[in-house]
Formats: structure tokens, sequence, C-alpha cells
């Protein structure tokens, strides 16, 4: 021992650490961007061997199953439930009226002035947002009582064995139905269907003065009914109560703000509770949040079944109790728009009319990506007994649907080319391209036209200049009308929400991203690890990520925050740079008269810069950084462990976070339209991304041809049809709501455009949700110029182009 | 009156001793009968004797109660073929299959496929044909049938031997090229041989 000194990270110290901006390291991009990174989920989820909150077992676990109502709109008048009791091997039988549920509402809030406001679960601001109710509002709501049995079987049959008088009540699934003077009003106590929300109106500019300096002024209709996710697990919980402590096992993309929920409806410490998230089978931002009212009231039941059980138990969903909850655009929209001969839009008038919920009013992608100087939006929610709707593979559909529905029936109005209309309203905030341009020199952007890159990469691989043209007037030699559509837009705010995690170098010289983390399929382990692994010079390989515990205090985003890689990579490269200066701080001792800024570390080596022989292997550095060591005879340093947290914008507000979007996309449909039969085929869909920067390119096109084909669904075949009689959904299961399979699939092209104008790290932007929120309008013009009719009511189905076509 | 059956041969009889004799006589050195609801099984090239319940499918033995994770329940069905195995060869939905019906069959799952180090899951994972993977497994098991059926499948086979398969990820165009080089791979090692 004798003269050795312990360094004790002399230099980060006196810096403090968080100056990771002493020593930005110039990285080269090694695993950033490249192809043929290995997957960390893939063996996994290839062999089967990946466990998800499905397949969770453990010893004497009972299987819960929740009573649902089946009438749209009902109330209990009296349930009997001593035969369910009786029967054997049922364990417990929650009541609504029992102590533990009576009164409890469900919790849709992790933050901010409206805590615990049961509105945000998605029942839209309904008073009347219990866990366990007395009356239903839609058909499928969860009701009377949950059971928890030895089996799921026994389970299923106890309800059954419940007795039930139901007061039927009148119902109404059609939301411009709901807001006429006389319907009935399904809130007791209220004056009409219509719900409030803070976000019923928006204006910029004067929409009168915009038509009066407009050459032409139209006005058309446009409809959007219900999708719905759709995902591939089938929700379930699993608790487990020792003493105080609570275990809870769930399908759900945010473990954490489930953690603080529970907490604060059930008054359990937060220490006491431990939330896993294993695996997930799919997301899409729908049913997989703890705040939504499914899953809210879910991990609840769960947690009380469990408690009142003294066992484990979980509770599952079935297929059907899946499809109970809407996508948040099920719309009716009217628009009144002004133009100029020239294509530039001067004012746009809307009115959009949502059912349940509305996700987004329908404006924003008009302010954030164009100049047109004067809008006006009036969205109005109106009540219906239809499931609470939210966000799905997103919550930009309804923008995103008003933005290609103004653009292309402009072009149609004006016989213009629809690629031009785009270029000659490209901008922000009615600011047009000079403004943008100001930013970008300002702020140290490249000075690129995305828009006009994306157009025309997608015109050249769709062969726009010879498939677009004249409405309606291209017969095939199969006696099919072929019809090409066109759309842009910058459908997401580059870069939002929180995350933590920190960056753990281990004696040997590995690191590990350690922070929970719920996969939804995105991809996101590998390219945190690629991150990790460019900042700190070493192999990809030797880099992992500790996911599922969750015990740490590190939380990183998932997506229906939306901006998994964009807010995430920012938090895992300064946590990585955190830990780089602690490696450099200790390797001084092995380079006299040097200081930390003269090295650096690559392949597994720290060297000096000016001289990159003189270099000591990193493992001889790391080795020293001992979490624990039981012997006296060596000296050790504290563990090499960087963590950071980082909090982004806010979406839909560029402007007021001072980033003005500045990446563009656009997407090319072709179909063929059978005018006998209205059948509409989607035979290829071209898709231009301004990514900014690829850090998985495969993870990119992974996004942007599945996306295709969600979207494809969405825009043709994907339809909820509740029965009019009895406002029953009819169609909740998979074979009667049809999913793309793969025989389904047209070509899907995606072109990747990296400008480094994203505002994520390293100039990226998110694409996961994209596509699909981009395609479903994009049908509409496609099938216009097939047949030279507007449908404009969507999901296109055949009956639908039948009629327009005045067949039927 | 009480009567006592063979339960090798069903022969019913009066008296116990009048059986025990009978089953000296008869069928001494016979392996023993099984008991009702007990199947064999080989699962994943191992042997197993279980007893099970009328009502359990194939899913609910191999998954919930032998633990073997891969056969998903997707659409709750017989839609979606993500619980899909491969039974003498064939791929079959195990949501849609009795247990009890399944004595003396051969049964095979994504993990046992990966576990003897099949080239299709490697391929899978180099080629992205999973995103959330709750779908892949199913994926990887009608895959796997179809290769062992025609060892060099046109694109066009392939996208209909997983007509039946869901992925709401949309990874479809993925799993046609991975196939593709599974069957290259496994045709080189055998010309190799």
């Amino acid at each position: 021992m004798g003269n050795v000194k312990v360094r004790d990270y002399d230099n980060v110290r006196k810096e403090g650490m968080y100056n990771v901006e002493a020593d930005v390291p110039n990285i080269t991009y090694d695993h950033i961007g490249k192809r043929g990174v290995r997957r960390i989920d893939g063996y996994a989820k290839a062999s089967g061997k990946a466990v998800y909150t499905r397949d969770v077992q453990i010893p004497g676990m009972l299987y819960a199953k929740v009573m649902r109502s089946p009438y749209a709109h009902a109330r209990i008048l009296k349930m009997d439930t001593s035969k369910a009791e009786a029967l054997p091997g049922v364990r417990v039988v929650l009541r609504y009226d029992d102590s533990e549920i009576k009164g409890r509402t469900l919790n849709g809030s992790v933050g901010g002035p409206d805590r615990m406001a049961p509105q945000f679960s998605g029942f839209a601001l309904k008073p009347e947002s219990v866990i366990l109710a007395e009356e239903a509002w839609f058909e499928g709501q969860a009701v009377g009582a949950v059971v928890a049995a030895d089996t799921e079987e026994i389970a299923k049959e106890a309800l059954r064995l419940i007795y039930v008088e139901w007061e039927e009540l009148p119902f109404i699934l059609d939301q411009e139905e709901a807001l006429k003077p006389d319907a009935y009003v399904l809130l007791p106590g209220a004056e009409s269907n219509k719900l409030p929300d803070d976000r019923e109106l928006f204006e910029a500019g004067d929409v009168e003065k915009g038509f009066q300096e407009a050459d032409k002024v139209f006005e058309f209709k446009a409809r959007r009914d219900a999708h719905l996710w759709a995902g591939a697990e089938m929700p379930s919980a699993l608790a487990r109560w020792t003493e105080d402590r609570l275990e809870l096992w769930n399908h759900s993309q945010h473990p954490y703000p489930g953690k603080l929920l529970l907490s604060e409806q059930l008054d359990i410490p937060m220490n006491q509770i431990t939330v896993y998230s294993p695996y997930q089978g799919c997301s899409f931002g729908e049913r997989c949040n703890p705040a939504d009212f499914s899953i809210n009231g879910m991990n609840v039941l769960t947690v009380l079944t469990a408690k009142k059980a003294g066992r484990p138990v979980k509770l599952l969903f079935d297929r059907a109790e899946k499809f109970y909850g809407e996508s948040g655009d099920m719309m009716v929209s009217y628009f009144k728009v002004g133009v100029k001969n020239d294509g530039t839009i001067t004012a746009v008038d809307m009115r959009n009319i949502f059912a349940v919920f509305q996700c987004t009013p329908g404006a924003e992608h008009l302010v954030d990506n164009t100049r047109i100087p004067n809008l006006r939006c009036e969205a109005i929610t109106a009540d219906v007994s239809k499931a609470p709707a939210w966000w799905d593979r997103c919550e930009q559909l309804p923008n995103v649907f008003c933005l290609t529905m103004i653009f292309d029936h402009v072009a149609a109005e004006l016989g213009m080319d629809p690629t031009e209309v785009a270029l000659k309203n490209d901008g922000c905030e009615g600011h047009g391209m000079e403004f943008l341009t100001e930013y970008k020199k300002k702020n140290g952007y490249p000075v690129r036209d995305s828009l006009k890159e994306c157009i025309e990469a997608g015109k050249k691989a769709v062969d726009w200049d010879n498939r677009w043209h004249a409405p309606g007037e291209k017969k095939l030699p199969n006696g099919k009308m072929h019809g090409i559509g066109f759309t842009w837009d910058h459908e997401w705010d580059d870069t939002r929400g929180t995350a933590s995690a920190a960056v753990w170098m281990e004696n040997d010289g590995t690191a590990s991203i350690v922070a929970q983390h719920a996969d939804v399929g995105v991809n996101p382990w590998t390219t945190y690890c690629q991150v990790v692994a460019d900042e700190l010079g070493i192999p990809v390989e030797d880099v992992t990520i500790k996911p599922f515990d969750g015990d740490h205090i590190f939380s990183l985003m998932s997506p229906d925050g939306s901006c998994n890689l964009c807010s995430n990579a920012f938090v895992v490269r300064k946590a990585a740079r955190k830990a780089r200066r602690m490696v450099l701080d200790l390797a001084l001792d092995h380079f006299e008269g040097l200081e930390m800024e003269d090295l650096d570390l690559k392949d597994r080596f720290v060297f000096e810069k000016a001289n990159p022989e003189n270099r000591k292997p990193l493992k001889d550095i790391t080795v020293l950084a001992m979490p624990m060591h039981n012997a006296v005879g060596i000296y050790t340093e504290p563990p090499i462990v960087g963590w950071s947290w980082q909090q982004q914008g806010i979406w839909g507000e560029a402007m007021e976070t001072g980033r003005p979007r500045l990446c563009r996309q656009s997407h090319f449909l072709e179909v063929e339209v059978d005018t006998e039969t209205g059948a509409v085929e989607v035979t290829k869909v071209v898709n231009v991304n301004d990514v900014g920067k690829a850090i998985s390119p495969e993870t990119v096109e992974g996004q942007m041809y599945g996306g295709t084909f969600m979207g494809v669904g969405r825009a043709l075949t994907e339809e909820m049809v509740w029965d009019p009689q009895t406002g029953v959904l009819l169609n909740r299961n998979l074979l009667d709501y049809k999913c793309a399979t793969i025989l389904d699939c047209p070509e899907a092209d995606t072109i990747i455009v990296e400008t480094e104008m994203g505002h994520g790290p390293y100039g990226t932007v998110g694409v996961g949700e994209d596509i699909a929120t981009m395609i479903p309008a994009l049908l509409g013009p496609a099938v216009y110029n097939a047949i030279g009719i507007w449908v404009d009511d969507f999901p296109i189905t055949p009956d639908k182009v039948l009629k327009a076509l005045g067949k039927l | 009156m009480k009567q006592y059956l063979c339960p090798y041969c069903s022969t019913k009889f009066d008296a116990f001793e009048d059986l025990k004799a009978h089953a000296l006589a008869e069928h001494t050195g016979e392996p023993a009968p099984l008991p009702e609801g007990m199947i064999r099984l080989t699962l994943n090239g191992e042997e197993y004797q279980i007893q099970v319940q009328p009502e359990w499918t194939l899913n609910y033995l191999i998954h919930d109660k032998l633990g073997l994770t891969s056969p998903k329940m997707f659409c709750d069905r017989g839609a979606c073929g993500s619980c899909t195995v491969i039974m003498d060869g064939r791929p079959i939905l195990s949501c849609m299959t009795l247990a009890i019906e399944c004595d003396g069959n051969v049964v095979e799952t994504a993990e046992g496929i990966a576990d003897a180090g099949h080239p299709l899951v490697e391929t899978y994972v180099k080629h992205h044909c999973m995103q959330c993977g709750y779908c892949t497994p199913g994926f990887i098991t009608t895959a796997k049938a179809l290769l062992d059926k025609n060892p060099d499948p046109k694109e066009e086979e392939i996208r209909e031997a997983l007509g039946g398969n869901l992925c709401r990820c949309g990874t479809y165009p993925q799993h046609p090229k991975a196939i593709l080089e599974a069957a290259d791979i496994l045709r080189e090692s055998e010309g190799g041989e």
C-alpha cells in the first residue's frame, strides 16, 4: 500500500459532477447510424423466451375477472352474488358496494395542477368515473363485481352466476345526434351532452379578412369513424402483497408513474410498492398507460382483490374486453378554406365535432408547419354512449386529418399539383421559409429545405410526374380506376418528456444503462446502447441495459410520452459523458504530466490524444472502481456511475418552446378502385421521412413500413361497428375487426432523409407514431384521384365508394 | 353389483380375484396402461407423461402448466396464429387444440427450435422480424414447419404460409427475407455434409 494515492476523482469533484460540457467528446459514429447492429431483444423474442406480463405466474396466484355491462347505458337495481360466492374455487367476490371499492374513482393524472383528476383517464370530463360502477355509461364498462378464483374458468363461471336486475336507460351513439337541442342528456344534471374542454376555440389572425383576400372560398365536410389499437398482448395485472409491501406486474408503458397513481389512490407509501415492467406486447399509446381508464381500474381492482384474498391475484382481460376504447379521432369536420389562385392559402375556418374525447383539436399542424396567416378552429366534444377514447398512435390523428383534407381539397379545387400547394404554404406560425432559414442560421442548424428534399425523393420513387393524372381519368387494363395521392407534414413535435438513467461502468470495463424502461417494440435498448458505446469509445457488445427491475430510481420515457429515443438518448448520452469523465480522471495516474483534456477513450483504451501510442487498457483503470471489496491490502476507488435527468419541451407548442419544426415528411399512396364493387386496393405507399439522424436505420424503416400497414388498415378495413338498436359493439374480435395480414400488405417504400435538423440529440426526430397517423387520411385524395369524387368518410369501405358513385 | 374393469382391455369381472388372475394370465409383461386423462407427449425432444383435464387446451398445458412462454395468446380465438406450435410436422393453433387429444404426439415450440440452433432464429434477429415480439414465436414455428416441408420455398409460398399470422406492429416485409436466408443456410449446411 504505502505511497499509493487514492485519486477519488479530484478533477471531477472540483468541477462538479454536472460539468459534462467541460469536455464534450468529439466522438465518431462507430455504431450510431450503422446497419447490422444486433438487436438486444431479438433472441429473447424470436425464441419465445421473452417474458410478457401475460406470461408471469407466481405460486398460489388466483385468477380474477371483472363483470362487464351488457347494456350501452344501464343501472344496477339489484345484484345477488350468493350463488357465485358458493361456487367451489371462488375465493373473493368484490362488489361495487363493498367498502373497499365503493366511491373509488379513476386516477388519470400523474402531475401538474390536475392531480387525481379522473377525467384524464379518458373519461372525457364525465364526473362518474368510478372504478367499479353501479351505472354503466357504455356497453363493456367494468361494473358490479370482480371475482377471484382458483382458475380463470371458475372466475368466469362465477360471473355468470351473479344475478343482476338492470334498469336500461337511453343511449346515443352519434355525436351530432347528441348535440341536437332535443337530445336525451346522458349526464344527470347536465344541460346538454356537450362536454366542457378548454381547447374549444383557437384563433389566429382574422379569417374573415383572409376570405376576402382569397380568389376562391370553398366548403366541405369530412368524417372519421372509430378504430382502435388492437395490440397483441391482452392486458393483465398481477399483484402480490407481502405484509404491507406490494408488488405489481402490469401491462404498462409507464411503470413508475403507475406506482404514483396507485399510491395516491390506495394510500400506500411509494417505498412499499415495486412495479415490474416485463416485455410489452404492443403498445401504441392506448390501454398500456396506468392513467388510462381500463388499465388504472384494472390495477386498483387487482391490488384490492389480492389484499382481500390474502393471495396473489392476476386479473385478465380477454380480447373482447380490450375492444372497449376508441382512438381519439371520432370526428365530423366542417371546413371553409380561402385560397389564392397560385395555391397560397389565406384562411381556414374549421369546426370539428368529436365523440367522447378530442385528442387534439385539429389546427396545430397548420400552426406549426404552415404560413397560413388566418386560422380558426372550433373543437366541440359531445358525450355519447361509447367507451372513453384515448391517444392511439397517435393523438395527432385529428391534426393530421385536417391538414391532409385541407391541402388536398385546395389542390383539387385549383387543379394544382398537391406537392406544389405544400411547398407554397410551408412555414411556421404564419411565417414563410425565410423565417425558418433565419432560425436555422442563428441556431447552428444546417440550412436545408426539408420539405423540398422529401417531396423530390418521394416523387422520384413513386414516378409522380408520370403517375399523377387528372381525377377519374385513368382506367387500368384490369378495368379498375387508378389513383394516386400525396400528403405532407411534420407529424410529431421533435422531443418532449422527462427521463432519467445511470451509466455504470463495471470493473471489467463493460457498461450498463441502469433504468427501468418498458419496451414497446421500437428497438429502444439497442439504440441507447449504440449511443453509450460511441460516447464511451467501447464496442456496442460491451454495453447493456437493465430495464426490468422496478426498484431503480431511474426511469426512461416510453411512447405515449411519444418521444422514446429523442428524449432518452439525451439522458443516456449525458450519463455516459459523466462516466467518461470519471474514467479519464482515474486514468491520470497512468499518464504522468497530462490533464484529463489530453486524454480520450477508444476501442477499450484510454490514450493520449497527441500521441495515441501512449495508451492503457480501459480495464486497468476501471478495475479499481469497486462497489465493494473485502481485502485491506489494495486500494479502491468509488464506482464509476454517471446519472442524469433531462426534461424536454412541450408538445404541440413549438414556438412557445422556441423550437420551430424544421424537418418535414412526404407520403404518396397509390390505389386501384373497382367501380363495380366499390373495393379499394392500396397497391403502393412511398414514405419519405426526414428523421434528422437515423441512429438505427433498420429500426426507423421498421416504424415506416409497420406504420404503413396499420395506417392502411385504419383507412380501409379497421372499423368499429355498433348496433344502432342496442348500442352494443358488434365486432369486438380479430376476425371481424380486420387488421392487415401479410397477404394484405401493399409495397411500402421507406426513404430516410437525414438533415440533422431535429431537436433531439444528434439532430434526431421521432418516427414511431408517424406513418400510421399520416396514412389514413391520405387514402382520401388517392381515391379522389381515381374516381374524381371525394368520399371523405373514413374508413373508406366499399359501400361508401358505391354511394359516392351514385350506385347505392 | 360392484364390477371390476381390466385396465388393459376393459373386460369386466365380478370379483377382484378374477380380475387379478386375468391380468396375470393375459397381460403380464405389457406396459402399465395410462390412467384416464394421462397423455404422453414428446415436447421439444423430451418425453412427458402428464395428467390433463378434458377441457385443457394444448396452449394451456404448454404455456400455463409446463411454463413454456412461446405459444402466446393474442386473439383469444384462433384468429391470429401467435399460439402456433408444430405437431407431427404441421403448424397448428395450440389454443384450438385439446391437450387430451394430443396423446402420443410430437410437439415443437419456438424454444425448442431456438435450443436446437435452427438458423431461423438468428436470421429473424438479423432482419428485425420482431418489434414488440409478442407474435414472433408463432411466426418462427410456422416458418420452421414450412421449411421442414419445403426447403426451397418461393416468396409467394412463404407469404401464403404466413397468411394466418397477425403482426400488429407490421413486421411483414421482413419475414420472407429471413426465411429465405435461413433456407439458404440450411441447404448449404446439408450440401456440405
